[in-house]
């Protein structure tokens, strides 16, 4: 085994692991921070699969970002003077049976077809032609998807505002 | 970039309407100060413009080419589509003008709403890749969660918002893991070459997991079953314009990426205008069991409800396995019979929501009971309604025959003739609560003597305007014909 | 009694300072010598080191070199930061232990080296435990893509060259409000809990600004990667008039003036120390710890304000190059200097209210920001 491989499934075990914990975990802070493994793992794959861009982004936006926005919605919600803020899994076997088939469908799917995989060359940087196909050949889904951001951004904070008002 | 710059002067009634938002949203920031009726009043008008514009612009023939890289097909399709979009916002708007639910509501969050749900329609509409697929789906999404949710103090709209953002996300989720599969299948994200890739090697198996997941995504927005759940309960809990919109907007939007999926991506044109599946999967039968599954579903729930809004939510989900009957024809007439249906449905439906709004505003519930007596305090009314109800039914010579008429039509041409024997029963039992409502009406006794009704000049018109094409509908064959016929031209990038 | 306590102290500490004389000899010599030795031993690697190995040595050489960095850095840097707040307030400062008060800091690590290691009895010990190595290894993991200087043959000294380097940085040191957060919660003490989401909530809002004004660099320079960064600020009139901060007056002076407060907010620095105001909150998210662990904590906020201060120098101060040619003590003397201003400002600078904090970012850095970011990107395509 090459250095390499190891560190990927490295990464793998630590993201499994981390992800079995958000699942199953009682501790829903903990089960937050656990996340955060999961989503640096997601980032080592895009380490391993030449995408520099995206796994740098990866860690600023979900890391960064989206957790720690995340903890501050599990620790604002609760009391937070109570540090017993537990969720109990429930039907752990239904579910793990549904998990179990998804697991197999999937496999089996992955294992039938012949993936449409790309030339594995030297991952070169990956930022310049990024950049230049979000604003070419895709610049009416870069566009859009700030439209989205805009309309979720102000309906977030129509939601949440106090009524001053009459 | 010269190609975006070219798109462009294609893409009018879509930068209409984001000019629209940000005009919008200065204006609601710089009248802060106004009283609430002049700022609404400003909005209002502000937004009806801007929809009465991109409306007028939207109108005329398809350019018959794609925009932006092939990211949008500027085709039939999009060209029937695009109208009835900004119609619908345009209803809505004034409806919510007369909602009891939005008294006194801000309007400047509901304008900007209205008017990006509107853009990411057309856009929905238009998508011929996967990317703009899932993003125009996730926008239409976004935005109509937090439409549901707008009255925020009330828990019953709350909790509807939370359950559509549940059910949302997750039939999104799953609908994005499915469209990267095709992804990995075919190494490409244009529909047309996800077409071209299936043509040339069938994908087995794992095309089959990536229709199932896909129409979970589709399933959703069109609330076809076993998707529906959030139904009901959104549109109970959304104020009533909001729910009309929701019956007609996403919905038509949700049919047309139907459509482009499953004919543009994963079917081929024959020679004469039938489809055929690629990629080594028959599909029809999919569609087939939704079809069947949901009409039956949500008729006979229909049939329990005694809440007029749950009603028309069961009645909205028959009424999507009725048009889903057209997708299963596989053929260009079955995408005729489809926007045909949707066109004539946006009045039908629309209309029978004015009615809901119009009672609730003088009796101040959703419930059957409220209804009773109707035809005392309000003969006109419940001549409509009884006009709106017929229409959906499917009664001649209200349009609603002639909607379900090329949707059978459609069916039979294909050698469905059973799914369309299916289909007319169904109709059979929708007309047990469609006539029920009419009943309770017209027949039922009303809790003693009540004033007689006052219609504003709005409702008058709102009215008029909704009746009208459900009662002349026969008279305008040929259009409908011709609607049906532009429709038809599905960008072909072979 | 004064006096009388003093001379115990200094009977106490009377054996210990022959060993800190020793560290700080040692460690003197290695900041200082740093940037030599790194070059020199980076030749050493290309030209005794077998091909194979040659990535793997210099990479554990480079992260042995910037945890000494870090790790003696705060040592000097808060004998500094006393002395720069007693000659603020016109005091002395530590005087006693060596020249000038010079052993000061060794002396109260060894301190706390031995201070008792206390967990609170109801605190969520993993999450306690973990907070601290959080904190630096945020720190320590942002220096990896800091370049020192280039070698005579062109090739850049640093432990890993990136070419997202930026984006990284930013990236990594987000980990750090994570780890202000695991201690305010994990302390279960609602003061620590009150600093830790104060501090992460200002550290998730300047850290927006923070990326868009990277961008305005980027957008001039056109790269991402560091050493490139700097390489586009060398030459010009006594190699100073080509860093960046001096291009399109006053642009970019704005941009590294709004970048140096970004950096203070983000590092919680006064005036943007809200999350552990004394007088409210007693330490903030590190309330409760104790010996080695808070020593971590105050290792990671060192460490990033030398990082930061180093990322500004690299951005907007022209890195290595300057007056004397590409030297990488240069940049280390600009980094340092910007260090001493973060002092400066903290004894000179009263701390500016929650509600005061957030309104400076979102309603004026972040407005500035992108208003900057425009601007330049205009003028870029058009010049």
């Amino acid at each position: 085994m090459t250095a390499a491989q190891v560190v990927f499934y490295g990464a793998c075990l630590v993201m499994l692991g981390s992800a079995l914990y958000v699942v199953l975990g009682r501790n829903l802070v903990h089960c937050a921070f656990a996340l955060v493994a999961t989503l640096v793992g997601v980032a080592a794959f895009y380490v391993f699969l030449g995408a520099d861009f995206l796994a740098g982004a990866q860690v600023l936006i979900y890391v960064g970002g989206i957790l720690t926005l995340l903890l501050f919605g599990v620790m604002l919600t609760n009391r937070i003077y109570d540090l017993k803020i537990s969720t109990g899994a429930v039907q752990v076997f239904p579910g793990a049976v549904a998990a179990g088939l998804v697991f197999a469908v999937l496999v089996w799917i992955i294992r039938s077809v012949d993936w449409n995989a790309m030339d594995t060359g030297a991952p070169g940087p990956t930022s310049e032609p990024l950049g230049k196909l979000l604003i070419g050949d895709y610049l009416l889904p870069f566009e859009i998807a700030s439209v989205l951001l805009l309309i979720a951004l102000m309906g977030a904070a129509m939601l949440v505002r106090r009524r001053t008002r009459p | 970039m010269s190609d975006a710059l070219a798109s462009l002067g294609r893409f009018l009634p879509e930068l209409l309407l984001m000019g629209a938002l940000a005009v919008v949203i200065v204006a609601d920031l710089a009248t802060q100060a106004w009283s609430l009726a002049r700022s609404r009043n400003l909005l209002v008008g502000l937004t009806l413009a801007g929809l009465g514009a991109a409306f007028v612009a939207s109108l005329g023939e398809p350019g018959g080419g794609s925009l932006f890289a092939s990211m949008i097909a500027d085709d039939g399709l999009l060209g029937v589509l695009r109208p009835l979009f900004a119609l619908t916002a345009i209803f809505t708007l004034l409806f919510s003008l007369r909602a009891k639910e939005l008294d006194g509501a801000r309007m400047g969050e509901m304008v900007a709403l209205l008017l990006t749900v509107t853009a990411a329609l057309m856009w929905m509409a238009g998508s011929v890749n996967l990317v703009m697929i899932y993003l125009s789906l996730e926008t239409v999404s976004v935005a109509s969660y937090i439409m549901v949710g707008y009255r925020s103090s009330d828990r019953l709209s709350n909790e509807a918002s939370l359950k559509y953002i549940l059910f949302g996300a997750v039939s999104t989720g799953v609908m994005l893991f499915g469209l990267s599969l095709l992804y990995g299948l075919t190494g490409t994200l244009d529909l047309y070459g996800v077409r071209a890739a299936l043509a040339a090697e069938d994908a087995g198996p794992a095309l089959i997991l990536v229709l199932l997941l896909v129409a979970g995504g589709i399933g959703f927005k069109i609330a076809a079953v076993p998707f529906h759940f959030w139904c009901p309960d959104v549109y109970t809990g959304a104020s009533t314009p909001v729910t009309a919109f929701l019956s007609v907007g996403p919905k038509a939007a949700g049919f047309a990426v139907l459509i482009r999926f499953f004919y543009s991506g994963i079917a081929q044109p024959g020679a004469d205008g039938t489809f055929a599946a690629v990629g080594g999967v028959d599909w029809q039968g999919l569609i087939i069991v939704l079809a069947v599954v949901t009409m039956t579903l949500g008729n006979v729930a229909a049939l329990l409800q005694t809440n007029m809004k749950r009603l028309l939510a069961y009645s909205s989900i028959a009424h999507a396995g009725t048009i889903l009957i057209g997708a299963a024809a596989l053929s260009s007439e079955g995408i005729g019979a489809i926007v045909t249906y949707l066109v004539i449905y946006l009045f039908m439906n629309l209309g029978a929501f004015l009615v809901v709004i119009l009672v609730h505003r003088v009796t101040g519930t959703f419930e059957l009971e409220g209804y009773a007596g109707f035809w005392k305090r309000s003969p006109l009314l419940t001549v409509a309604m009884g006009i709106f109800l017929f229409s959906l039914m499917g009664i001649p010579p209200f349009a609603g025959f002639f909607a379900k008429l090329y949707v059978f039509a459609a069916a039979v041409e294909a050698e469905l003739g059973w799914l369309a024997v299916v289909g007319v029963l169904n109709s059979a039992v929708a007309a047990f609560y469609y006539i029920k409502v009419l009943r309770i009406m017209a027949v039922d006794p009303g809790d003693g003597e009540l004033p007689a009704l006052r219609f504003s000049r709005l409702d008058g018109a709102l009215l008029l305007a909704l009746v009208t094409p459900n009662v002349v509908g026969i008279l305008f064959g040929g259009a409908l014909e011709q609607i049906s016929e532009i429709a038809q031209r599905l960008l072909d990038l072979a | 009694m004064i006096t009388r306590f003093r001379q115990v102290e200094m009977r106490l500490m009377g054996p210990l300072t022959a060993i800190p004389i020793v560290l700080a000899t040692v460690v003197l010599v290695t900041i200082a010598a740093l940037p030599f030795v790194s070059a020199v031993l980076s030749e050493w690697i290309r030209d005794a080191v077998p091909a194979g190995l040659q990535h793997a040595v210099a990479v554990t050489l480079g992260t042995v070199g910037f945890v000494a960095v870090l790790a003696l850095n705060p040592i000097y840097a808060i004998w500094l930061e006393r002395k720069v707040a007693a000659h603020v307030q016109d005091r002395l400062g530590p005087m006693r232990v060596g020249w000038h008060g010079l052993l000061q800091s060794f002396a109260d690590g060894v301190k706390l080296l031995f201070k008792e290691d206390l967990v609170p009895k109801d605190a969520d010990r993993v999450l306690f435990r973990l907070a601290p190595m959080v904190a630096i290894a945020g720190a320590f993991a942002a220096f990896v893509v800091i370049p020192w200087g280039v070698r005579a043959d062109g090739a850049v000294l640093a432990v890993s060259n990136l070419n997202i380097g930026v984006l990284y940085f930013i990236a990594i040191t987000s980990i750090g409000a994570l780890s202000v957060l695991m201690a305010g919660w994990g302390s279960n003490n609602k003061y620590a809990l009150y600093g830790g989401m104060r501090a992460a909530a200002q550290m998730v809002s300047y850290e927006i600004p923070t990326a868009i004004l990277v961008l305005v660099v980027v957008a001039q320079v056109g790269s991402l990667s560091l050493p490139e960064i700097v390489a586009a600020q060398a030459g010009g009139f006594l190699g100073i008039s080509n860093w960046l901060v001096f291009q399109l007056f006053p642009l970019n002076l704005i941009a590294f003036v709004l970048f140096f407060i970004c950096g203070l907010a983000e590092t919680n620095r006064t005036p943007f120390d809200i999350p552990e105001a004394e007088s409210e909150l007693v330490a903030g998210f590190h309330t409760e710890y104790s010996g080695m662990r808070f020593a971590f904590f105050f290792l990671a906020e060192y460490g990033n304000m030398l990082l930061i201060s180093m990322l500004a120098a690299l951005l907007f101060l022209g890195g290595w190059v300057g007056p004397v040619g590409s030297n990488p003590l240069l940049l280390f003397a600009k980094a340092f200097g910007l260090v001493v201003v973060q002092m400066w400002l903290r004894w000179t600078l009263p701390r500016l209210r929650v509600d005061q904090l957030m309104a400076v970012c979102w309603k004026y850095v972040i407005p500035i920001s992108f208003f900057l970011l425009v601007v330049v990107a205009v003028l870029k395509s058009i010049l």
